[in-house]
């Protein structure tokens, strides 16, 4: 049985193809492989098995990763801090972005442009007036204080990625629910939100992952331990001199669980908000 | 749409809820900031203690990385609502300027008194870091302005076991006989030397014990003050130390790109190097790593014999006391406890960090005793008169990185060297 060279050319393309995206695959799968690996060892051996899957499986560093490092208290607080701000960003983020995409009101392209600036300022680089300013407000070490900042931090990308999904979005379908008898915030919660999903889903995937892993504001502006992020507990086991690398990994197995889940719930959305836009509505 | 208002009511609600708590400080309480990660659970078990013994509870605070807890001192020195006890992690230039600013408390009475108990229970080099001295160049009120809670150098280790193997039998003490074991290791097939040398500071301390020791403090300080040139003979000496140690193959491949950690896994998890240079706090990193390393500590090997080797140390870690806290006295009679003998012991038990209270050295083993053998000869850019300007800093260590991978001569890094020294000094002399 011959093959024509179409086949052939099909069968090396495929091949190719395969090649590149199982490549692609294991170099980001290795890393986190490594992570579980590392958390199942122990101290002496994480410097002296070279096998792949270790000879001891060491569960015990689950435990200590969790008590040492007050994980309940933190993974609590990680999770209150990244719902409100992910939230608190969402409503502000489209309501800016659908009124400096469908209104007119003067400045508009000013403030516009005032918020992508400010994508230009380094987070570090605010840490000590916003440090002042939240004590001016009395916000200095409470979860509202880090919260307001974070929601501050996300908002510039977020009204970017929102204001332009928007300005694809059809006038006939904002004409059509106006005739239906609904005002702005009417189309902006019944119209807009609805077609701006995909996006919303990067705006929710992008935010969750910064303020899940986010921990030098947190350092920064918060001073009772108790309401520290979960980044807080990883920090025990890296010490300056010293790091205790197989509990480290442990933790860090045990942090990078709900960012998966988030990812792996929203993955259709993400991948539609990342290559749609085209065609709204 | 409806759902949307109960969100956003919710919302407000819950940050309503989250704003509330803040709290302020607690009476009879001291509030100490540190970044020490592991030295946490040590410095609870001490503050428990004191509570017991004095009533006054002593609270914790953990803030890590020392990058962020850097950021975290300044933020709360502008917003004026620093702890009664933190530290200052930088150059002297910004301890005088939190000193100048009234952050800092004076400490000089409590050190001094009863006939200076304080002072003369403490390694002298560790108190003289948080000393500035009359005349000193920040113009703050000559004092003591910190409390060392240990101390550390920068020493040579070195593997027996790959030296016996080699057929060595003592450790260099000139560098001549540490060039001859050098050749006697590489006929051995065993790599000579490692060290963290991607980190600069380690290249300034081994530069600069070298620098001490071929042309003496003054002329170095000299050098710094412009008065002498980083082309002269003696520093062509220093940077020719490195060329030495490249072209006779002492350094292991990669140095210049190792962090100290991995320096450390490479020293004492594979032996894959008979020396090594590193701190005081290597012994406990190496007992952890691998307990059955059978390793000695020395000084740097001589290259002048008329000079002494002079090694980076002092204070390994200082805290000092707010002064315009209302518990001054309480943080510094808490300060002075925790660098009572019983308590150093204690540190030094759990943490194997070397005591600052002298008197706290009997029971410390062999290679952590031998890292505070050189503390009185030892010297800190802190208790120097004068500090290198931090672009030339810059030129001459990675000037000296690229002569021990072999990318250029002794004499182009001195003159680089010396090109952007002379830049500098220009621009301090413009109006």
């Amino acid at each position: 049985m011959g093959f024509n060279k179409y086949q052939v050319q099909h069968f090396f393309r495929n091949t190719l193809l395969h090649i590149f995206l199982l490549t692609v695959t294991v170099s980001c799968l290795f890393p986190i492989f490594w992570m579980i690996r590392s958390s199942l060892m122990s101290g002496t051996t994480i410097f002296t098995d070279q096998a792949l899957i270790p000879v001891d499986l060491n569960w015990h560093n689950y435990v200590v990763a969790w008590t040492r490092g007050n994980f309940a208290v933190y993974f609590i607080n990680s999770l209150i801090y990244t719902i409100s701000v992910v939230t608190g960003i969402v409503v502000i983020a489209s309501l800016a972005a659908f009124a400096f995409s469908r209104l007119q009101f003067p400045g508009k392209n000013a403030i516009f442009y005032v918020f992508v600036a400010a994508l230009m300022i380094p987070l570090p680089g605010s840490f000590v007036p916003l440090f002042v300013l939240m004590n001016k407000l009395h916000l200095v070490d409470t979860r509202m204080g880090y919260i307001l900042c974070m929601i501050n931090v996300g908002l510039s990308l977020s009204i970017l990625l929102l204001k332009t999904f928007f300005d694809k979005m059809s006038p006939d379908l904002e004409n059509a629910a106006r005739i239906d008898g609904c005002n702005q915030l009417q189309i902006w919660w019944y119209v807009a939100l609805p077609l701006a999903a995909p996006a919303l889903a990067v705006v929710v995937i992008y935010n969750s992952l910064n303020v899940w892993n986010e921990y030098i504001l947190a350092t920064v502006l918060l001073s009772n331990q108790d309401l520290m992020p979960l980044q807080r507990g990883l920090m025990v086991f890296n010490g300056p001199y010293q790091v205790d690398y197989p509990v480290l990994m442990a933790g860090l197995t045990m942090t990078a669980i709900p960012v998966i889940a988030i990812y792996l719930l929203m993955q259709k959305h993400i991948v539609k908000g990342l290559s749609s836009g085209a065609v709204v509505g | 749409m409806k759902l949307f208002l109960a969100l956003l009511c919710g919302l407000m609600l819950a940050a309503t809820a989250c704003g509330c708590g803040q709290s302020g400080k607690e009476a009879n309480t001291i509030e100490v900031w540190h970044w020490m990660t592991d030295r946490q659970d040590a410095f609870e078990v001490l503050a428990r203690k004191y509570e017991a013994q004095t009533g006054i509870k002593v609270k914790l605070a953990l803030f890590a990385p020392s990058d962020a807890y850097t950021q975290k001192i300044i933020a709360a020195a502008q917003a004026n609502i620093l702890p009664d006890v933190y530290s200052i992690l930088d150059k002297k230039a910004i301890v005088a300027a939190f000193i100048k600013a009234g952050f800092v408390a004076d400490l000089t009475d409590a050190f001094q008194m009863d006939n200076n108990a304080w002072e003369k229970s403490l390694f002298t080099k560790a108190v003289d870091v948080n000393r500035f001295v009359e005349g000193n160049v920040d113009g703050v009120k000559p004092g003591i302005y910190g409390v060392p809670i240990d101390v550390g150098s920068q020493q040579l280790l070195y593997n027996k076991t790959l030296l016996r193997q080699a057929g060595i039998t003592r450790p260099p003490a000139t560098f001549e006989e540490w060039l001859a074991d050098i050749d006697v290791l590489r006929r051995a097939g065993i790599t000579p030397f490692v060290s963290g040398f991607g980190e600069l500071w380690l290249i300034d301390c081994f530069a600069s014990n070298y620098a001490f020791n071929i042309m003496g403090e003054q002329k170095v300080f000299d050098t710094f003050r412009g008065k002498v040139s980083y082309t002269d003979p003696d520093w062509l000496r220093v940077f020719t130390i490195f060329k030495t140690l490249h072209d006779r193959g002492a350094f292991m491949n990669g140095i210049v790109t190792k962090g100290n950690k991995l320096a450390e896994q490479d020293f004492a998890v594979f032996e894959r190097a008979a020396f090594t240079f590193n701190g005081a706090w290597s012994v406990h990193v190496y007992r952890q790593m691998r307990p059955d390393l059978d390793y000695g500590v020395v000084p740097l090997p001589v290259f002048n014999p008329a000079l002494p080797m002079v090694s980076w140390g002092g204070a390994e870690t200082s805290l000092v006391v707010n002064n315009l806290s209302p518990d001054k006295d309480k943080a510094i009679a808490f300060l002075k406890w925790l660098t009572a003998r019983e308590q150093q012991v204690f540190l030094f038990t759990h943490l194997y960090s070397l005591p600052v209270n002298r008197e706290a050295m009997a029971g410390v083993p062999e290679n952590l005793a031998a890292f505070s053998r050189v503390m009185e000869t030892s010297t800190h850019p802190k208790v120097w008169p004068v500090n290198e300007d931090p672009l030339v800093s810059e030129a001459f260590l990675k000037g000296i990185q690229a002569i021990i991978i072999g990318e250029k001569t002794p004499q182009a890094v001195a003159r680089d060297v010396q090109l952007v020294k002379d830049r500098q000094i220009e621009k301090a002399s413009q109006p």
